[in-house]
């Protein structure tokens, strides 16, 4: 995917600050994107109050008034970039209150999936690459890597829907396991979320495996008397490391994304159904705010992980 | 390195797990569901019906309503005298009330929650209609309260029953305002109002200090320390919700998964029928083909309502055959609503002109005939339109169905203009309610049809005395020629299947049918 | 995975996917909005399918459905790769800021997640099916113009390029006239592979009930209404699931197939 960026000899500190500022310019760009690309095609964003009776045409005009929608673009827009550096989002259309506070509200128990998902693709992505990549040529090996294959490239919604269907059959079956598909539990939404990425990552660390199993220093930690099996296998993983991780920053934003679908399947609030109800609604702060949030994460996840890659492998490390 | 490994996949694990505790017994909370988000809980100014299955119990109102018979009982009030002319209606009220925030309920209280209802830059959705031609409030003395109106409004005491005319704290109103008020609410009712997250929770607490429950109330205190709603917009998630044990109560539930939990063990169906408007559509009279009274009869005889709502229904909804239910207000003498009979449909369009060509659709003067219909997402309204879709093909007709997932998406599609049929319908026990969807003004006249003759008689029906046969036979005049011009298709009455654990003790609810008696209600171990 | 028999399967699937949603109004026998039965009948004998959950005859509505969606995916990946291939030569043709512009726009965009992207594009213009193909198609633009991109940038290391530079040809003429060539078979993977996406993506959407209409059957939202009836009916779920994960599968073993084609060196 993305091969970690050559070090310059400069110091991490300054190579740091280097990908800091870059991710602030492409937040920035993201931000410009959704506010211009939201405005420009959209039109009036007070059209949806008015046409449903929310707002009379006077309230309509001072409500424009004081949100400055009667300025010309740029000065909204250059309005709405001071506001963001003072950390102010906005306010929604329809209950006027500071679009910060309103997805505050929705975001932990958005968080707290991403969070679990991410640990269902590390803990599923982990078993299936290892088992691809070190139990090669054995059905249990091409079975691992087909199902990789196959989570890698089914919809969240596909997946959410199968699981949802075996929990329904399962708890029938043996309703011993029921408490595991209570909605409050975090389980299946976790696990829907979180087969997509893995499959991703276990062809990643497969590949690293095949690659490495093979590789010098690991004939060489062999020879210096490193057991078989597992601490072996640890020793040929780590070159792919800071590739997966990487990829799991790049992930952490994507699963943003998943759980869009996966709070419609398991019927959970957060930000994904926020997103939803606020593009039905028509409600651009908000739409706006979450785009916002998204791009966020995933910059600055991409920023942490690339410092956290350099210090995973040895050799990366030396360079730096 | 690898007990690191190992240590983090067990800490995984165990995040994972830590969502799966609830204590099993716990009767002191109790979780409901709502079904529907509303864009807003505010009772004085949010037009939802969602929002009364909480607050119905954390406000108290002038006047209540039997739960069984509809009449009119004390509240807030202790009594009230309506003047000779309909005009004045006064109400003397209790002294011993208490607002959640401790102060004391008295007249002036009654004057500024009226004021804050009519005042014009609030958009009052529902509650300013229900006081109708509603002039001032007026502080007779400190118990006492005149209510003074420009003309008679007879449903103006049921009005005062309704969630939406509840009494709030003025302190509370003016330091939240209308924008915040919704987070903030504070009434007089059993449970106070603790916490709202949108499309997440809401959260009561008992109000240990009420002392002052209406005739009706079966407990005097209410039951739980705490009740807990969420939000269960999804009806495919709710019967797992139920079985989940995530929610103890749960109304919506799709005809299916209700009858199958209402046999197994564990559950309790109960039908809970909602006086008001049935499920409907309206039919647009400004938009060809519908601006044709034929086709709107053709269309109405070319649909099997009983084989649509079995389908979609069941048997525990009965097939609607007037524009309100038939609990409110039924007309013996009428004729059996627009019986299907799609040879007489055929014919209809026949006459119209709209004739069948050799591909099996009809077409006038090379136009085709084309219906559209737009429908919410709610209320099982999507199944049902595919049905009409499925109908009217077979007619011969071209259908498109658009989906209007939420209140503000159908209402900018009715300002589009572009429906033949539209579903929308209002909850409420009183006929007046026909009066913002038929009369030519009405705020919700999505028929387009104007008409000063039927205007008039909406407006004297209004005014004549409750249960006055004059009125009664007003209305059924109405309703004969909202049926002669073919202006809505009525589905079924409104039936809401409620699921509950067989835990759960004393469900029962107002007359109104969508508010539970919560302060009634008990939980067993 | 790898053999020929999965791509010999994938081919097979597609060739019945696709007749299947030309053939539609002839293999269905009844309209897909049409009543048929009872609802909620079992898959045996007649309608083959079962019925749905309004008595509408599942076999026509899977059939039509699948015509929806293959179409639709269509036109959003010939949306992806119009956009996407134009932004690319441009970058290519004409270089410096042009290029760093493309290069760092699609990474922007590439900070929301495409799905989030294409949901901006439907809150832009309003819920409805052709809406949703300009998301899924937009939504995807930027990946595909960066993978483009570097793709006509390999292309320029070659020795023809020079060759042509020497004689004389100007950078978007060499961009249009050597790079795209060359680069077809790459961008025709490339294309391949979009076109699962945007199925994925597509039915995605209508999943999410975003299709505004829902007189026309389409497997995404088809799967979304099955959704209520998992436990009563589980086989409506089964049969648009199975086609979208089915479908999506084949394209990615053709994407892969053709990826391999690529002429190397």
């Amino acid at each position: 995917m993305v091969p970690p960026a050559p070090r310059p000899a400069a110091g991490a500190l300054s190579v740091f600050a280097r990908r800091l500022g870059l991710a602030l310019v492409t937040l920035w760009a993201a931000v410009t994107l959704s506010f211009f690309g939201l405005r420009l095609a959209a039109g009036d964003p007070l059209a949806g109050l008015l046409s449903q009776g929310l707002a009379s045409p006077q309230q309509a005009a001072e409500l424009r008034e004081r949100l400055g929608l009667a300025d010309p673009l740029l000065t909204q827009y250059a309005r709405y970039l001071t506001g963001l550096l003072q950390g102010d989002l906005g306010r929604s259309l329809y209950t006027q209150r500071p679009v910060g506070e309103v997805i505050a509200e929705q975001a932990g128990s958005t968080v707290e999936l991403a969070i679990a998902g991410l640990g269902m693709t590390i803990l599923i992505g982990a078993i299936l690459g290892l088992v691809a990549g070190s139990r090669r040529s054995t059905a249990l090996g091409s079975g691992a890597s087909a199902a990789a294959g196959l989570a890698t490239a089914l919809p969240v919604a596909l997946t959410g829907v199968l699981i949802l269907w075996a929990a329904m059959a399962v708890g029938r079956a043996a309703p011993a396991f029921l408490p595991l598909t209570r909605s409050d539990s975090l389980l299946l939404p976790a696990l829907a979320l979180g087969i997509a990425s893995a499959g991703a990552l276990a062809r990643i660390l497969e590949g690293g495996l095949q690659e490495n199993l093979e590789a010098p220093f690991v004939l060489a930690a062999r020879a210096r008397g490193v057991r078989r099996g597992l601490p072996l296998i640890w020793h040929a993983l780590r070159p792919a490391l800071p590739l997966a991780i990487s990829f799991l920053s790049l992930e952490a934003a994507l699963l943003l994304g998943g759980t869009v679908v996966t709070e419609t399947v398991f019927a959970r609030p957060g930000l994904g159904r926020l997103l939803v109800n606020s593009i039905l609604d028509g409600d651009f702060p908000v739409v706006q705010g979450l785009v916002l949030v998204a791009a966020a994460v995933y910059t600055l996840t991409h920023v942490a992980a690339d410092m956290a890659a350099a210090f995973a492998d040895p050799r990366l490390r030396d360079e730096a | 390195m690898i007990s690191g490994l190992r240590g983090w996949l067990a800490l995984s694990f165990a995040a994972l797990m830590a969502g799966c505790s609830r204590t099993p017994n716990d009767v002191t909370t109790l979780t409901y569901g709502l079904t529907l988000a509303p864009t807003g809980i505010d009772p004085h100014i949010n037009a939802s019906a969602e929002l009364g299955i909480p607050l119905d119990s954390v406000y108290d109102t002038l006047v209540v309503q039997d739960p069984e018979s509809g009449k009119i009982l004390p509240g807030l009030a202790e009594r009230w005298e309506i003047s000779p002319d309909g005009r004045t209606y006064t109400f003397f009220l209790r002294r011993d009330v208490r607002f959640h925030d401790g102060t004391m309920f008295a007249a002036d209280d009654v004057v500024a929650n009226l004021d804050y209802v009519v005042n014009p830059d609030h958009h009052s959705q529902k509650a300013v209609f229900l006081l109708g031609p509603f002039e001032r409030a007026e502080v007779v003395d400190l118990y006492t309260v005149a209510i003074h109106l420009t003309q008679p409004f007879a449903p103006l005491l049921d009005s005062f029953s309704q969630v939406y005319l509840g009494m709030a704290s003025p302190e509370a109103l003016d330091a939240w305002g209308p924008a915040e008020y919704q987070f903030h609410q504070v009434g007089t009712g059993p449970y106070r109002f603790v916490e709202y997250v949108a499309e997440d929770r809401l959260i009561l607490e008992k109000n240990s200090d009420y002392a002052w429950p209406p005739p009706t109330a079966r407990r005097a205190q209410p039951f739980f320390d705490r009740i807990v709603f969420r939000f269960f917009e999804d009806p495919a998630t709710r019967a797992i919700a139920l079985e989940n044990g995530d929610v103890d109560v749960l109304g919506e539930v799709p005809r299916h998964e209700a009858e199958r939990l209402d046999a197994s063990d564990g559950f309790t169906l109960t039908p809970v029928a909602i006086p008001g408007q049935p499920t409907q559509f309206l039919f647009n009279t400004t938009l060809p083909p519908t601006d044709d009274l034929r086709v709107r009869q053709a269309l109405l005889a070319a649909t099997d309502r009983g084989a649509i709502v079995n389908t979609v229904f069941g048997p525990m909804s009965p097939v609607a055959e007037g524009p309100l239910s038939s609990g409110l207000w039924s007309d013996p003498e009428a004729p059996v609503f627009a019986p299907f009979d799609p040879g007489e449909a055929a014919q209809l369009l026949e006459t119209a002109g709209w004739t069948l060509g050799p591909n099996g659709r009809r077409s006038r003067d090379g136009t085709a005939l084309k219906i559209s219909i737009v429908t919410p997402g709610w209320g099982s309204h999507p199944e049902v339109a595919q049905l009409l879709e499925s109908a009217w093909e077979a007619l011969g007709a071209e259908v498109a169905v658009e989906l209007a997932p939420g209140f503000g998406l159908l209402r900018e599609a009715q300002t589009r203009g572009e429906y033949n049929l539209i579903g929308i319908n209002f909850f409420g026990t009183d006929p007046d309610l026909l009066r913002p969807m038929y009369a030519s003004d009405g705020l919700y006249n999505w028929t387009g049809y104007l008409d000063p003759s039927l205007d008039s008689m909406l407006a004297q029906a209004a005014a004549l005395p409750l249960g006055s046969e004059e009125r009664r036979a007003l209305y059924l005049e109405v309703g004969r020629l909202l049926r002669s011009e073919a202006l809505v298709l009525p589905i079924r009455d409104y039936t809401n299947l409620v699921v509950a654990s067989d835990r759960v003790t004393g469900l029962a609810f107002a007359h109104s049918g969508w508010f539970p008696l919560l302060r009634d209600l008990q939980l067993a171990p | 995975m790898r053999t020929r028999v999965s791509l010999f399967l994938a081919l097979a699937w597609l060739g019945l996917v696709v007749s299947g949603a030309l053939l539609a109004p002839i293999l269905a026998g009844t309209a897909p909005s049409q009543v048929v039965a009872e609802p909620l009948l079992r898959p045996s004998g007649w309608p083959p399918l079962g019925t749905d959950e309004l008595g509408r005859d599942e076999w026509s509505r899977l059939l039509y459905g699948g015509r929806a969606t293959i179409v639709a995916s269509l036109a959003a990946t010939a949306l992806t790769v119009a956009i996407g291939t134009a932004a690319a030569l441009l970058a290519q043709g004409i270089g410096g800021p042009v290029d760093a512009t493309v290069a760092g726009g699609s990474g922007a965009a590439l900070a929301i997640p495409s799905l989030l992207l294409a949901l901006l594009v439907v809150a832009a213009l309003g819920p409805g099916f052709d809406t949703l193909v300009i998301a899924v198609g937009l939504g995807l633009s930027p990946g595909f113009a960066r993978l483009a991109r570097s793709a006509l940038r390999r292309e320029r290391g070659q020795p023809y390029v020079a060759a042509a530079s020497a004689l004389g040809s100007g950078r978007m003429e060499i961009a249009i006239r050597h790079l795209l060539p060359n680069a077809l078979p790459s961008l025709l993977s490339l294309a391949t592979t979009h076109y699962a996406w945007a199925i994925g993506g597509l039915t995605t959407l209508t999943f999410l009930g975003l299709a505004g209409e829902i007189s026309t059957p389409e497997w995404g939202s088809m799967l979304n209404a099955a959704r209520g009836y998992l436990r009563v009916a589980p086989w409506l779920a089964w049969f648009p699931g199975a086609s979208i994960a089915g479908t999506i599968l084949a394209v990615h073993r053709l994407g892969d197939w053709a990826a391999r084609l690529r002429p190397r060196g």
